[in-house]
Protein backbone atom coordinates (compact mmCIF):
# COMPACT_ATOMS: atom_id res chain seq x y z
CA UNK A 1 0.00 0.00 0.00
CA UNK A 2 1.36 3.20 -1.30
CA UNK A 3 1.94 5.39 2.03
CA UNK A 4 0.04 8.64 2.09
CA UNK A 5 2.53 11.36 3.32
CA UNK A 6 -0.19 14.25 3.57
CA UNK A 7 -1.75 12.60 6.53
CA UNK A 8 -0.21 12.45 9.50
CA UNK A 9 -0.95 8.80 11.38
CA UNK A 10 -1.60 9.87 14.80
CA UNK A 11 -0.94 6.75 17.61
CA UNK A 12 -4.48 4.77 17.78
CA UNK A 13 -5.00 5.99 21.30
CA UNK A 14 -4.68 9.27 22.62
CA UNK A 15 -4.34 10.06 26.27
CA UNK A 16 -5.26 13.12 27.76
CA UNK A 17 -1.26 15.38 28.51
CA UNK A 18 -2.29 16.32 31.88
CA UNK A 19 -1.19 12.25 32.50
CA UNK A 20 2.28 13.61 31.79
CA UNK A 21 2.29 16.78 33.64
CA UNK A 22 5.20 16.09 36.27
CA UNK A 23 3.72 16.52 39.75
CA UNK A 24 3.43 19.28 41.56
CA UNK A 25 3.37 21.61 38.79
CA UNK A 26 0.15 22.48 39.91
CA UNK A 27 0.02 25.50 41.76
CA UNK A 28 -1.39 24.40 45.54
CA UNK A 29 -4.51 26.16 46.46
CA UNK A 30 -4.60 28.60 48.68
CA UNK A 31 -5.16 27.89 52.23
CA UNK A 32 -8.48 27.64 53.42
CA UNK A 33 -10.81 26.96 56.36
CA UNK A 34 -11.73 23.43 56.64
CA UNK A 35 -15.24 24.54 57.53
CA UNK A 36 -15.79 26.97 54.90
CA UNK A 37 -18.74 26.29 52.99
CA UNK A 38 -18.72 26.98 48.92
CA UNK A 39 -21.52 29.57 48.38
CA UNK A 40 -24.26 27.25 46.51
CA UNK A 41 -27.23 28.27 43.66
CA UNK A 42 -30.57 26.23 44.26
CA UNK A 43 -33.39 26.66 41.63
CA UNK A 44 -36.19 24.26 41.86
CA UNK A 45 -38.97 23.95 38.97
CA UNK A 46 -37.32 25.18 35.87
CA UNK A 47 -37.79 22.25 33.18
CA UNK A 48 -41.50 22.28 32.41
CA UNK A 49 -41.43 18.50 30.59
CA UNK A 50 -41.06 16.89 34.81
CA UNK A 51 -43.17 16.68 36.88
CA UNK A 52 -40.21 18.64 39.68
CA UNK A 53 -37.16 19.55 38.79
CA UNK A 54 -33.53 21.24 40.47
CA UNK A 55 -30.42 22.92 39.49
CA UNK A 56 -27.28 22.81 41.61
CA UNK A 57 -24.31 25.40 41.37
CA UNK A 58 -21.58 24.86 43.59
CA UNK A 59 -19.40 28.07 43.11
CA UNK A 60 -16.52 26.73 41.51
CA UNK A 61 -17.76 24.62 38.64
CA UNK A 62 -19.99 21.98 40.22
CA UNK A 63 -23.32 22.26 37.85
CA UNK A 64 -26.19 19.25 38.33
CA UNK A 65 -29.58 19.16 37.17
CA UNK A 66 -32.19 16.70 37.97
CA UNK A 67 -35.47 16.28 37.23
CA UNK A 68 -38.14 13.85 38.29
CA UNK A 69 -40.59 11.95 36.46
CA UNK A 70 -43.55 9.61 38.42
CA UNK A 71 -45.00 8.76 39.93
CA UNK A 72 -46.00 6.20 37.26
CA UNK A 73 -47.16 2.94 36.93
CA UNK A 74 -45.62 -0.27 37.47
CA UNK A 75 -47.03 -3.61 37.13
CA UNK A 76 -45.18 -4.50 40.66
CA UNK A 77 -46.55 -4.31 43.84
CA UNK A 78 -44.42 -1.98 46.19
CA UNK A 79 -43.92 1.58 45.18
CA UNK A 80 -39.93 2.42 43.83
CA UNK A 81 -37.62 4.62 43.77
CA UNK A 82 -35.39 4.51 40.93
CA UNK A 83 -32.47 6.86 40.53
CA UNK A 84 -30.19 7.36 37.85
CA UNK A 85 -26.93 9.54 37.57
CA UNK A 86 -25.36 10.39 34.41
CA UNK A 87 -22.12 12.63 34.09
CA UNK A 88 -22.47 14.82 30.77
CA UNK A 89 -19.33 13.53 28.54
CA UNK A 90 -17.23 16.84 28.97
CA UNK A 91 -18.49 17.12 32.84
CA UNK A 92 -14.83 16.11 34.26
CA UNK A 93 -11.35 17.23 33.77
CA UNK A 94 -8.99 16.19 31.09
CA UNK A 95 -10.01 13.25 28.22
CA UNK A 96 -13.07 12.40 27.42
CA UNK A 97 -13.90 9.49 29.51
CA UNK A 98 -14.61 6.54 26.66
CA UNK A 99 -17.89 4.83 27.45
CA UNK A 100 -17.70 1.11 28.50
CA UNK A 101 -18.50 -0.71 31.25
CA UNK A 102 -15.89 0.43 33.71
CA UNK A 103 -17.74 3.92 33.46
CA UNK A 104 -21.15 2.49 33.51
CA UNK A 105 -20.36 0.87 36.85
CA UNK A 106 -19.08 4.14 37.89
CA UNK A 107 -22.15 5.53 37.38
CA UNK A 108 -24.42 3.37 38.42
CA UNK A 109 -22.53 3.23 41.83
CA UNK A 110 -23.50 7.18 42.11
CA UNK A 111 -26.91 6.50 41.18
CA UNK A 112 -27.25 3.34 43.91
CA UNK A 113 -25.75 5.76 46.28
CA UNK A 114 -28.04 7.99 45.43
CA UNK A 115 -31.23 5.95 46.01
CA UNK A 116 -29.84 5.29 49.06
CA UNK A 117 -29.81 8.20 50.25
CA UNK A 118 -33.29 9.34 49.29
CA UNK A 119 -34.81 6.16 50.28
CA UNK A 120 -35.31 7.17 54.06
CA UNK A 121 -36.85 10.51 53.00
CA UNK A 122 -39.37 9.77 50.51
CA UNK A 123 -42.69 8.52 51.97
CA UNK A 124 -42.97 5.38 49.34
CA UNK A 125 -45.69 3.60 51.02
CA UNK A 126 -47.94 6.11 49.89
CA UNK A 127 -47.03 4.83 46.50
CA UNK A 128 -48.44 1.53 45.91
CA UNK A 129 -47.88 0.08 42.55
CA UNK A 130 -45.85 3.03 41.52
CA UNK A 131 -42.89 4.22 40.58
CA UNK A 132 -40.39 7.13 40.97
CA UNK A 133 -37.84 7.94 38.18
CA UNK A 134 -35.19 10.22 39.19
CA UNK A 135 -32.55 11.32 37.33
CA UNK A 136 -29.64 13.89 38.13
CA UNK A 137 -27.19 14.92 35.11
CA UNK A 138 -23.82 16.45 35.95
CA UNK A 139 -22.93 18.78 33.76
CA UNK A 140 -19.84 19.70 35.46
CA UNK A 141 -17.81 18.27 37.84
CA UNK A 142 -15.94 20.74 40.11
CA UNK A 143 -15.72 18.49 42.92
CA UNK A 144 -18.64 17.14 45.81
CA UNK A 145 -21.32 16.25 42.80
CA UNK A 146 -22.75 13.15 44.58
CA UNK A 147 -23.63 15.72 47.43
CA UNK A 148 -24.60 18.34 44.95
CA UNK A 149 -26.64 15.64 43.34
CA UNK A 150 -28.08 14.16 46.34
CA UNK A 151 -29.21 17.85 47.56
CA UNK A 152 -30.69 18.84 43.91
CA UNK A 153 -32.67 15.31 43.55
CA UNK A 154 -34.34 15.90 47.28
CA UNK A 155 -35.58 19.41 46.07
CA UNK A 156 -36.71 18.07 42.43
CA UNK A 157 -38.81 15.31 44.51
CA UNK A 158 -40.15 18.14 46.65
CA UNK A 159 -41.08 20.21 43.54
CA UNK A 160 -42.25 17.46 42.15
CA UNK A 161 -45.46 17.56 45.55
CA UNK A 162 -44.03 13.67 46.18
CA UNK A 163 -44.73 12.87 49.96
CA UNK A 164 -41.91 13.35 51.87
CA UNK A 165 -40.41 12.86 55.21
CA UNK A 166 -37.73 15.70 54.93
CA UNK A 167 -35.16 17.04 52.42
CA UNK A 168 -32.27 15.62 52.46
CA UNK A 169 -29.02 17.72 51.67
CA UNK A 170 -25.97 16.22 50.77
CA UNK A 171 -22.18 17.51 52.03
CA UNK A 172 -19.06 16.51 50.44
CA UNK A 173 -16.05 16.44 52.27
CA UNK A 174 -12.44 15.21 52.02
CA UNK A 175 -8.85 14.83 53.86
CA UNK A 176 -6.13 17.22 52.98
CA UNK A 177 -2.89 15.12 51.76
CA UNK A 178 -0.65 14.39 54.83
CA UNK A 179 -0.54 12.06 57.67
CA UNK A 180 -2.81 14.47 60.08
CA UNK A 181 -4.50 15.99 57.34
CA UNK A 182 -8.03 17.94 58.22
CA UNK A 183 -10.89 17.16 56.88
CA UNK A 184 -12.49 20.22 54.23
CA UNK A 185 -15.94 20.68 53.77
CA UNK A 186 -17.26 20.73 49.87
CA UNK A 187 -13.71 20.41 48.25
CA UNK A 188 -12.84 21.44 44.72
CA UNK A 189 -11.85 19.15 42.05
CA UNK A 190 -8.46 19.74 42.73
CA UNK A 191 -8.97 19.68 46.40
CA UNK A 192 -10.81 16.08 45.83
CA UNK A 193 -7.91 14.76 43.00
CA UNK A 194 -5.28 15.06 45.62
CA UNK A 195 -7.11 13.70 48.78
CA UNK A 196 -6.34 10.49 50.31
CA UNK A 197 -10.08 10.07 51.22
CA UNK A 198 -13.25 11.35 50.42
CA UNK A 199 -16.40 10.85 52.06
CA UNK A 200 -20.33 12.28 51.49
CA UNK A 201 -22.62 12.53 53.93
CA UNK A 202 -26.52 12.91 53.55
CA UNK A 203 -28.50 14.44 56.30
CA UNK A 204 -32.12 15.14 56.92
CA UNK A 205 -31.41 18.34 58.96
CA UNK A 206 -35.33 18.38 60.00
CA UNK A 207 -35.53 14.82 61.98
CA UNK A 208 -31.44 14.87 62.12
CA UNK A 209 -30.94 11.93 60.71
CA UNK A 210 -28.12 10.41 58.60
CA UNK A 211 -29.65 9.28 55.23
CA UNK A 212 -26.06 8.74 53.29
CA UNK A 213 -23.04 7.80 53.85
CA UNK A 214 -20.40 7.00 51.36
CA UNK A 215 -16.81 7.21 52.13
CA UNK A 216 -13.25 5.62 51.22
CA UNK A 217 -9.73 5.92 51.49
CA UNK A 218 -6.79 6.59 53.91
CA UNK A 219 -9.07 8.36 56.75
CA UNK A 220 -7.57 6.91 59.85
CA UNK A 221 -8.47 5.33 62.69
CA UNK A 222 -12.51 5.94 63.72
CA UNK A 223 -12.05 8.98 65.39
CA UNK A 224 -10.86 10.87 62.73
CA UNK A 225 -13.88 9.55 60.17
CA UNK A 226 -16.51 10.50 63.48
CA UNK A 227 -14.56 14.26 63.34
CA UNK A 228 -15.26 14.04 59.64
CA UNK A 229 -19.11 13.06 59.46
CA UNK A 230 -19.38 15.95 62.15
CA UNK A 231 -18.84 18.27 60.31
CA UNK A 232 -20.40 16.93 57.35
CA UNK A 233 -23.31 16.89 59.48
CA UNK A 234 -23.14 20.46 60.06
CA UNK A 235 -22.36 21.93 56.91
CA UNK A 236 -25.82 19.83 55.73
CA UNK A 237 -27.47 21.59 58.59
CA UNK A 238 -25.90 25.72 57.61
CA UNK A 239 -27.37 24.27 53.81
CA UNK A 240 -30.71 23.73 54.63
CA UNK A 241 -32.37 27.01 55.02
CA UNK A 242 -30.80 27.97 51.57
CA UNK A 243 -32.44 24.91 49.89
CA UNK A 244 -35.58 25.59 51.76
CA UNK A 245 -35.81 29.11 50.48
CA UNK A 246 -35.08 27.81 46.70
CA UNK A 247 -38.17 25.39 46.99
CA UNK A 248 -40.61 28.66 48.71
CA UNK A 249 -39.40 30.57 45.65
CA UNK A 250 -40.80 28.07 43.61
CA UNK A 251 -43.52 27.74 44.78
CA UNK A 252 -44.32 31.10 45.02
CA UNK A 253 -43.42 31.39 41.20
CA UNK A 254 -45.61 28.83 40.24
CA UNK A 255 -48.67 30.37 42.27
CA UNK A 256 -48.26 33.58 40.81
CA UNK A 257 -48.17 32.04 37.07
CA UNK A 258 -51.82 31.14 38.27
CA UNK A 259 -53.69 28.80 36.97
CA UNK A 260 -52.07 28.26 33.47
CA UNK A 261 -49.50 26.23 35.21
CA UNK A 262 -50.22 22.62 34.45
CA UNK A 263 -47.20 21.47 36.99
CA UNK A 264 -47.91 18.76 39.44
CA UNK A 265 -48.53 21.83 42.01
CA UNK A 266 -51.23 20.35 44.21
CA UNK B 1 -30.78 -9.56 47.44
CA UNK B 2 -31.54 -12.91 48.84
CA UNK B 3 -34.64 -12.58 51.37
CA UNK B 4 -36.95 -14.45 53.82
CA UNK B 5 -40.23 -13.15 54.51
CA UNK B 6 -41.14 -13.00 58.62
CA UNK B 7 -44.15 -12.39 60.13
CA UNK B 8 -44.65 -9.51 62.68
CA UNK B 9 -44.32 -11.75 65.59
CA UNK B 10 -41.22 -12.71 64.41
CA UNK B 11 -39.47 -9.80 64.11
CA UNK B 12 -41.05 -8.46 67.03
CA UNK B 13 -39.44 -12.02 68.69
CA UNK B 14 -36.01 -11.23 67.32
CA UNK B 15 -36.16 -7.22 67.93
CA UNK B 16 -36.60 -7.84 71.48
CA UNK B 17 -34.19 -10.97 71.81
CA UNK B 18 -31.53 -8.56 70.62
CA UNK B 19 -32.54 -5.27 73.07
CA UNK B 20 -31.38 -8.40 75.84
CA UNK B 21 -28.05 -8.85 73.93
CA UNK B 22 -29.67 -12.21 73.25
CA UNK B 23 -30.03 -13.77 69.49
CA UNK B 24 -32.22 -16.32 67.76
CA UNK B 25 -28.94 -18.39 67.91
CA UNK B 26 -27.60 -17.93 71.39
CA UNK B 27 -25.05 -15.19 70.05
CA UNK B 28 -24.37 -12.04 71.96
CA UNK B 29 -24.65 -8.54 69.66
CA UNK B 30 -20.68 -8.70 68.64
CA UNK B 31 -20.20 -12.38 68.13
CA UNK B 32 -19.80 -13.68 64.85
CA UNK B 33 -21.17 -17.17 63.45
CA UNK B 34 -18.52 -20.09 63.39
CA UNK B 35 -16.70 -19.24 60.36
CA UNK B 36 -14.66 -22.04 58.25
CA UNK B 37 -11.58 -20.85 56.36
CA UNK B 38 -9.49 -23.03 53.69
CA UNK B 39 -7.48 -22.18 51.40
CA UNK B 40 -5.94 -23.61 48.33
CA UNK B 41 -9.45 -25.60 47.36
CA UNK B 42 -9.34 -24.69 43.52
CA UNK B 43 -5.76 -26.33 41.98
CA UNK B 44 -6.05 -24.05 38.25
CA UNK B 45 -5.90 -20.88 40.29
CA UNK B 46 -2.68 -18.92 41.69
CA UNK B 47 -4.79 -18.75 45.09
CA UNK B 48 -8.14 -19.88 46.09
CA UNK B 49 -9.88 -19.58 49.12
CA UNK B 50 -13.30 -20.99 50.68
CA UNK B 51 -14.97 -19.27 53.38
CA UNK B 52 -18.32 -20.39 54.94
CA UNK B 53 -20.06 -18.73 57.33
CA UNK B 54 -23.11 -19.79 59.09
CA UNK B 55 -24.59 -20.67 55.93
CA UNK B 56 -22.95 -18.17 53.78
CA UNK B 57 -20.82 -20.06 51.39
CA UNK B 58 -18.04 -18.18 49.39
CA UNK B 59 -15.41 -19.30 46.83
CA UNK B 60 -13.05 -16.99 45.87
CA UNK B 61 -10.53 -17.72 42.92
CA UNK B 62 -7.52 -15.46 42.42
CA UNK B 63 -5.71 -15.99 38.80
CA UNK B 64 -2.72 -14.15 38.15
CA UNK B 65 -2.14 -13.15 34.34
CA UNK B 66 0.47 -10.55 32.50
CA UNK B 67 -0.69 -7.50 31.43
CA UNK B 68 0.32 -3.88 30.46
CA UNK B 69 0.07 -1.30 33.53
CA UNK B 70 -2.70 1.57 33.52
CA UNK B 71 -1.38 4.87 32.04
CA UNK B 72 -1.91 6.82 35.03
CA UNK B 73 -0.17 4.03 37.05
CA UNK B 74 3.01 3.14 35.01
CA UNK B 75 4.52 1.16 37.95
CA UNK B 76 1.98 -0.91 39.67
CA UNK B 77 0.04 -4.05 39.15
CA UNK B 78 -3.65 -3.96 39.47
CA UNK B 79 -6.64 -6.11 40.88
CA UNK B 80 -9.89 -6.88 38.68
CA UNK B 81 -12.67 -8.33 40.80
CA UNK B 82 -15.47 -10.00 39.32
CA UNK B 83 -18.46 -11.24 41.11
CA UNK B 84 -20.73 -14.48 40.00
CA UNK B 85 -24.01 -14.53 41.83
CA UNK B 86 -24.79 -17.94 41.44
CA UNK B 87 -28.42 -19.28 40.82
CA UNK B 88 -27.44 -21.87 43.57
CA UNK B 89 -27.76 -19.08 46.06
CA UNK B 90 -31.39 -18.16 45.56
CA UNK B 91 -33.47 -18.47 42.80
CA UNK B 92 -33.57 -14.43 42.84
CA UNK B 93 -30.05 -14.42 41.18
CA UNK B 94 -31.19 -16.26 37.87
CA UNK B 95 -30.97 -15.12 34.44
CA UNK B 96 -29.85 -10.99 35.06
CA UNK B 97 -31.26 -11.33 38.97
CA UNK B 98 -27.83 -11.63 40.56
CA UNK B 99 -26.40 -8.41 38.49
CA UNK B 100 -27.32 -5.53 40.91
CA UNK B 101 -26.07 -6.70 43.86
CA UNK B 102 -22.75 -8.22 41.77
CA UNK B 103 -22.11 -4.71 40.84
CA UNK B 104 -22.73 -3.66 44.18
CA UNK B 105 -20.58 -5.72 45.54
CA UNK B 106 -17.74 -5.46 42.85
CA UNK B 107 -18.10 -1.49 43.57
CA UNK B 108 -17.44 -1.74 47.12
CA UNK B 109 -14.64 -4.07 46.41
CA UNK B 110 -12.90 -2.05 44.37
CA UNK B 111 -13.64 1.45 47.00
CA UNK B 112 -11.50 -0.79 49.21
CA UNK B 113 -8.44 -1.86 47.32
CA UNK B 114 -8.37 1.89 45.51
CA UNK B 115 -6.20 3.48 48.39
CA UNK B 116 -2.72 2.38 48.20
CA UNK B 117 -2.25 1.26 51.70
CA UNK B 118 -4.02 -2.34 51.45
CA UNK B 119 -1.91 -4.58 48.66
CA UNK B 120 1.57 -3.01 48.10
CA UNK B 121 0.98 -3.01 43.85
CA UNK B 122 4.06 -1.79 43.29
CA UNK B 123 5.68 -5.36 44.02
CA UNK B 124 2.96 -6.52 40.83
CA UNK B 125 5.23 -4.56 38.31
CA UNK B 126 7.35 -6.15 36.29
CA UNK B 127 9.03 -3.97 33.76
CA UNK B 128 7.33 -0.23 34.29
CA UNK B 129 4.88 0.86 30.73
CA UNK B 130 5.39 -2.24 29.80
CA UNK B 131 4.24 -5.42 31.63
CA UNK B 132 2.82 -6.19 35.44
CA UNK B 133 0.59 -8.76 37.05
CA UNK B 134 -2.84 -8.75 36.69
CA UNK B 135 -4.74 -9.95 39.47
CA UNK B 136 -8.10 -11.14 38.45
CA UNK B 137 -10.07 -11.68 42.25
CA UNK B 138 -13.23 -13.75 40.89
CA UNK B 139 -16.17 -14.38 43.55
CA UNK B 140 -18.44 -17.20 43.83
CA UNK B 141 -21.41 -17.11 45.84
CA UNK B 142 -22.46 -20.76 46.55
CA UNK B 143 -24.80 -19.94 49.51
CA UNK B 144 -26.34 -16.70 50.69
CA UNK B 145 -27.58 -16.96 54.65
CA UNK B 146 -26.98 -13.24 55.42
CA UNK B 147 -24.19 -11.02 55.97
CA UNK B 148 -22.20 -11.82 52.46
CA UNK B 149 -20.07 -8.36 52.75
CA UNK B 150 -18.12 -9.58 55.33
CA UNK B 151 -17.53 -13.36 54.03
CA UNK B 152 -16.37 -11.99 50.98
CA UNK B 153 -13.93 -10.10 52.83
CA UNK B 154 -12.40 -12.50 54.91
CA UNK B 155 -12.83 -15.06 51.49
CA UNK B 156 -10.86 -12.36 49.33
CA UNK B 157 -8.25 -11.73 51.92
CA UNK B 158 -7.79 -15.72 52.58
CA UNK B 159 -7.05 -16.08 48.64
CA UNK B 160 -4.89 -13.17 48.20
CA UNK B 161 -2.53 -14.99 51.26
CA UNK B 162 -3.19 -18.12 49.40
CA UNK B 163 -1.82 -16.15 46.36
CA UNK B 164 1.08 -17.09 44.58
CA UNK B 165 3.00 -15.64 41.23
CA UNK B 166 5.91 -16.64 39.54
CA UNK B 167 8.83 -15.47 39.98
CA UNK B 168 10.17 -14.20 36.14
CA UNK B 169 12.87 -12.06 35.52
CA UNK B 170 13.79 -9.46 32.58
CA UNK B 171 16.31 -10.04 30.07
CA UNK B 172 18.08 -7.09 27.86
CA UNK B 173 19.80 -8.24 24.95
CA UNK B 174 22.84 -5.66 23.02
CA UNK B 175 19.56 -4.76 20.88
CA UNK B 176 17.50 -3.23 23.98
CA UNK B 177 15.36 -5.55 23.45
CA UNK B 178 13.46 -7.37 26.18
CA UNK B 179 12.32 -10.69 27.07
CA UNK B 180 10.66 -12.21 30.01
CA UNK B 181 12.10 -15.30 31.61
CA UNK B 182 10.04 -17.19 33.95
CA UNK B 183 11.85 -19.30 36.74
CA UNK B 184 11.99 -23.06 36.40
CA UNK B 185 11.71 -23.40 39.92
CA UNK B 186 8.19 -23.94 40.63
CA UNK B 187 8.18 -23.25 44.08
CA UNK B 188 10.09 -20.06 43.40
CA UNK B 189 7.19 -17.37 43.65
CA UNK B 190 6.32 -14.50 44.99
CA UNK B 191 3.62 -13.99 47.77
CA UNK B 192 1.87 -10.64 48.49
CA UNK B 193 1.49 -9.19 51.77
CA UNK B 194 -1.95 -9.36 53.15
CA UNK B 195 -1.37 -7.54 56.62
CA UNK B 196 -3.16 -4.48 55.51
CA UNK B 197 -5.78 -5.95 53.54
CA UNK B 198 -8.90 -4.21 55.41
CA UNK B 199 -12.12 -6.69 56.38
CA UNK B 200 -15.46 -5.87 56.33
CA UNK B 201 -17.55 -5.66 58.68
CA UNK B 202 -21.47 -4.79 58.38
CA UNK B 203 -23.32 -3.45 61.10
CA UNK B 204 -27.19 -4.41 61.11
CA UNK B 205 -29.10 -1.34 63.32
CA UNK B 206 -32.68 -3.32 64.73
CA UNK B 207 -34.10 -2.09 66.95
CA UNK B 208 -32.04 0.58 68.94
CA UNK B 209 -29.00 -1.74 69.00
CA UNK B 210 -26.72 -3.01 66.44
CA UNK B 211 -25.16 -6.43 65.52
CA UNK B 212 -22.71 -7.54 63.53
CA UNK B 213 -23.13 -11.05 61.33
CA UNK B 214 -26.75 -10.31 61.10
CA UNK B 215 -28.42 -13.68 59.45
CA UNK B 216 -31.01 -13.44 57.11
CA UNK B 217 -33.71 -12.99 59.22
CA UNK B 218 -31.81 -10.40 61.14
CA UNK B 219 -31.36 -8.67 58.03
CA UNK B 220 -34.70 -9.00 57.24
CA UNK B 221 -35.66 -6.83 60.59
CA UNK B 222 -32.78 -4.03 59.96
CA UNK B 223 -33.89 -1.17 57.95
CA UNK B 224 -30.26 0.36 57.39
CA UNK B 225 -27.08 -0.80 58.32
CA UNK B 226 -22.98 0.36 58.31
CA UNK B 227 -20.60 -1.33 56.19
CA UNK B 228 -16.88 -0.49 57.59
CA UNK B 229 -13.92 -1.75 56.39
CA UNK B 230 -11.38 -2.09 58.88
CA UNK B 231 -7.46 -2.85 58.82
CA UNK B 232 -5.91 -4.91 61.38
CA UNK B 233 -4.65 -1.94 63.35
CA UNK B 234 -8.13 -0.67 63.43
CA UNK B 235 -7.88 2.29 61.11
CA UNK B 236 -11.32 2.59 58.55
CA UNK B 237 -10.82 2.65 54.98
CA UNK B 238 -13.94 2.56 53.69
CA UNK B 239 -17.71 3.37 55.35
CA UNK B 240 -21.28 3.29 53.64
CA UNK B 241 -24.85 3.21 54.37
CA UNK B 242 -26.97 0.56 52.96
CA UNK B 243 -30.59 -0.16 52.86
CA UNK B 244 -33.69 2.17 52.67
CA UNK B 245 -33.75 3.56 56.57
CA UNK B 246 -31.69 6.21 57.96
CA UNK B 247 -29.33 6.45 61.20
CA UNK B 248 -28.76 8.36 64.38
CA UNK B 249 -25.49 10.62 63.88
CA UNK B 250 -25.21 9.58 67.62
CA UNK B 251 -25.49 5.51 66.55
CA UNK B 252 -23.00 6.13 63.69
CA UNK B 253 -20.45 7.02 66.10
CA UNK B 254 -21.01 3.73 68.57
CA UNK B 255 -20.84 1.79 65.60
CA UNK B 256 -17.95 2.73 63.94
CA UNK B 257 -16.03 1.99 67.89
CA UNK B 258 -18.11 -1.30 67.68
CA UNK B 259 -16.84 -1.78 64.06
CA UNK B 260 -13.13 -1.15 64.80
CA UNK B 261 -13.07 -3.58 68.06
CA UNK B 262 -14.70 -6.61 66.43
CA UNK B 263 -12.40 -5.74 63.35
CA UNK B 264 -9.39 -5.90 65.03
CA UNK B 265 -10.10 -9.26 67.03
CA UNK B 266 -11.46 -10.65 63.40
CA UNK B 267 -8.28 -9.88 61.94
CA UNK B 268 -6.13 -11.80 64.96
CA UNK B 269 -8.53 -14.95 64.57
CA UNK B 270 -8.24 -14.93 60.65
CA UNK B 271 -4.30 -14.22 60.22
CA UNK B 272 -4.05 -17.26 63.48
CA UNK B 273 -6.02 -19.46 61.04
CA UNK B 274 -4.48 -19.08 57.83
CA UNK B 275 -1.26 -19.49 59.40
CA UNK B 276 -2.11 -22.59 61.10
CA UNK B 277 -3.13 -23.77 58.20
CA UNK B 278 0.16 -22.64 56.22
CA UNK B 279 2.57 -24.61 58.66
CA UNK B 280 0.65 -27.73 58.31
CA UNK B 281 1.53 -27.75 55.09
CA UNK B 282 1.09 -30.43 52.36
CA UNK B 283 0.20 -32.58 55.35
CA UNK B 284 -3.04 -30.86 55.91
CA UNK B 285 -6.04 -33.20 55.52
CA UNK B 286 -8.49 -31.36 52.36
CA UNK B 287 -12.43 -30.52 53.67
CA UNK B 288 -13.14 -29.45 49.79
CA UNK B 289 -16.75 -29.11 50.16
CA UNK B 290 -19.98 -29.98 51.65
CA UNK B 291 -16.71 -31.68 53.88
Amino acid sequence: MPLDHRRVPGPEESQAPLLYAAPGEEEAAPGREAAALRPLLARAGLLSQAEGSAYVELSGGTKVLCAVRGPREAAEGRGRLLCEFRRAPFSSRGARPRPGPAAAARERELGLALQEALAPAVRLARYPRARLEVTALLLQDGGSALAAAISAAALALADAGVEMFDLVVGCGLCRAPGPAGAWLLQPSEAEERAAPARLTVALMPGLNQVAGLLGSGQGGPPESWARAVRLGLEGCQRLYPVLRRSLLRAAERRAAEGPRSTGSSA
Amino acid sequence: MASVVLSEAEKVYIVHGIQEDLRVDGRGCEDYRCTEVETDVVSNTSGSARVKLGHTDILVGVKAEMGTPKLEKPDEGYLEFFVDCSANATPEFEGRGGEELGTEIVNTLYRIFSNGSSIDLKSLCINPREHCWVLYVDVLLLECGGNLFDAISIAVKAALFNTRIPKVRVLEDDEGSKEIELSDDPYDCIRLNVDNVPCIITLSKIGCRHVVDATLQEEACSLASLLLSVTNRGTLTCMKKLGKGSLDPESIFEMMETGKKVGKTLHIALQKTLEKEESLGTTRQKVGFLG
